[in-house]
Parts: structure tokens; sequence; C-alpha cells
């Protein structure tokens, strides 16, 4: 029995060291790509229900919005670690997911220095996959 | 002012190092067996052959490992299992995910005691489907399950609404050496799942939350 154990445990260090070492190099095999950035002066590709950007914006007087889309966010319990994980960085002050179209809108303060690679990997990090990213100013 | 910043697809998860070699050690089935990275998982599953409590941990979304207190009804028998499950393989689209573990367990009865197999997933909004084939080996025998859900979603909830699931089962073992074919019913809501089933007077209860 204890062989057994023992056995485990060594087999499951292996594998967390390894899929640790398989994320980093995941995250780092994007960093340079990411670094473009255009603008998308009206918005039109986020496709966004204004209604439900307005409602979302409400009460937020000043600040960032992050309009991101995602790639896997197809049921609820998928979406659940991203909130979870956005609300760990104080700077973030509402986040709402639309799992019909795929999106997520996050609200930063007006402090936030927003890093895409950092959104990128909070997906990572969720399993599912970021595939773009639109900032508005509040 | 706007800005918007397009990703490039992820890399391919590079999966060689899952080989044969971890195959024995690998988990069992249930649905979602890895949370996302940090998160932690409990479920209680009943049903004719077993009551499991099941504790899991994953330090990414590509692992879980955890313990599973198993009270077996068929052999009488009580014992933990160490269980870990590894993402093989996943495909995020708009509209679907689709997933492949590797699952196994050793008991802490005896060496002779321990699980392997692999299970698949492919979900959109409305449909899921799944199969699980594991090969369980016990000090007085051995046997395999074979299991497929199919199930459809009667509506499309948002985000922190109720989403109920219409679910059918079938599945078998090498022991009872006979397919079952049930209906179930599965609800969640925020960070809790229920599933019920029944088929000949014996219920299937799966309860799961996320935290």
């Amino acid at each position: 029995m204890y062989k057994n154990i023992f056995l485990f445990m060594t087999v499951q260090l292996s594998l967390l060291s390894h899929v640790q070492a398989n994320d980093m190099q995941d995250h780092n095999s994007h960093n340079h790509s990411i670094g473009h950035v255009h603008m998308d002066v009206d918005g039109s590709k986020s496709k966004i229900d204004p209604d439900k950007y307005k409602n979302f914006i409400k009460g937020l007087s000043a600040g960032q919005v992050a309009i991101i889309d995602v790639k896997g966010m197809v049921c609820d319990f998928c979406a659940r670690g991203i909130e979870k994980t956005f609300y760990d960085d104080k700077e973030v002050k509402k986040v709402s997911v639309d799992l019909g179209i795929g999106k997520v809108l996050v609200a930063y303060s007006k402090l936030k220095k927003i890093d895409v690679d950092e959104i990128k990997n909070i997906f990572l990090i969720n399993g599912q996959t970021a595939t773009k990213v639109i900032i508005n100013q509040l | 002012m706007r800005y918007a910043y397009n990703i490039p697809p992820m890399g391919i998860f590079k999966k060689a190092f899952i080989s044969g070699t971890f195959l024995f050690i690998s988990g069992i089935v249930i649905a979602r067996p890895i949370s996302w990275s940090g998160g932690s998982t409990f479920m209680y599953k009943s049903n004719f052959m077993y009551t499991s409590y099941y504790y899991h941990f994953s330090p990414t979304y590509k692992y879980s490992v955890g313990f599973e207190i198993i009270d077996d009804k068929h052999f009488k028998d009580e014992y933990i299992n160490l269980r870990s499950t590894i993402l093989l393989d996943r495909k995020n689209t708009k509209e679907s995910q689709r997933n492949l573990y590797l699952t196994g367990a050793i008991s802490t009865k005896t060496e002779d005691n321990f699980q392997y197999g692999i299970h698949g997933d492919w979900e959109t909004r409305r449909i899921f489907t799944s199969f699980a084939y594991i090969n369980k080996h016990t000090d007085t025998k051995d046997f395999t399950e074979n299991e497929f859900q199919l199930g459809f979603a009667p509506y499309v909830g948002e985000y922190n609404d109720l989403h109920t699931w219409m679910m059918f089962k079938t599945k078998r073992d090498t022991i009872n050496n006979d397919w079952q074919t049930y209906p179930f019913i599965k609800f969640f809501k925020g960070d809790f799942l229920i599933e019920l089933g029944t088929k000949d007077s014996h219920w299937d209860i799966h309860y799961m939350i996320r935290f």
C-alpha cells in the first residue's frame, strides 16, 4: 500500500511540474505577437447588445472596459473561474459574462494599466481561449 | 477611445509526455473532472454499485488530484482512492468545447486495487455528449465500465440562471454484463450541480460544488 502511495505522489509531482512548464511555454510563445494594437473605432466587431452594454457601464463614472471575445465558454460552469479570477484584481469593478455571444466585459478603474497578456492568461488558466480584446475608455 | 488587440490562437497542447507510463495512475469518470487553476471541487455520487465522496484540487486546468472515499455496495467494502485526471486534449470554439481526459486511481487498500481509463465529452449550449471507458482492478475481480451520455438543454439559460439538461445515460459493467439505459435530469446554478436519475428502483444521484 505504501509503495502505491509513494508512487502516486511521485508521479503527481512529476506531472505538476511538467504541466506548469507546458503552461509557461504556451504563454510565452505568444508574447511577441500580442503587442500588435489597432483601433476599432466603431466597435462593430464586438456585437455587444447596446442596451446590455449601457446597463453594464451604468454607475461607472470613469474607467476602462475590456470587451473580450472568448472561445470555449459554452456553459455556466466554464465561466465561473473566469469571473472569480478577475475579481481577485482590486482594480476590477465589474465583470459580466455573456454566454450567448461568447464575450466577457470587464470594467477596470482608470488607474489600471490593462495588460492584454494578463487578460489572455486569465482565460488560459481557466481553460478557455481569448481571441480578441477591445478596450473602451469611459 | 477604443483599442483592439487580436490574439492569435493558442499553441497546441504538447501532450507527448502523457504516455502509457502514466496510464495506470489516472482516475474515473465524472463530468468536468478538472476545475479552473487553483479551483477545488467536492462531489457526492451514489448509485446501485457504490457511494462516493470525492474531493479534488486542480493546480492547473489540465490536471487534478484528489481523494475519494468509496462505500462499495457490490463488494461490501470501504476504501479510499487517490485519484488523478489529466486533460489530454481540449478544443475550444465559439460554440463548443471538446475534451479528452485520462483518468485513474489507486486504492489505499491493497496494491491490487487500482483503476484507469479515458473520458471524453463534447458540449455546446444545447447538446452534451460524453463517453467513458474505465478498467477497474480489485483483489477479487477485474472488470470494465463503459458509459455514454447524451443530453440536450430544453432552454438556453444566461449566465447565473438555473440551467437544466435532459439526459440519457447508457452504461455497462462486465460484472452484470448488461447495458442499462435510463434518463436523468441535471440542474446547475452558480457553483452547484445536481443530477438525478432512476432505473429499476435504483437512484443515481450526483451532487457537485466548486469553490
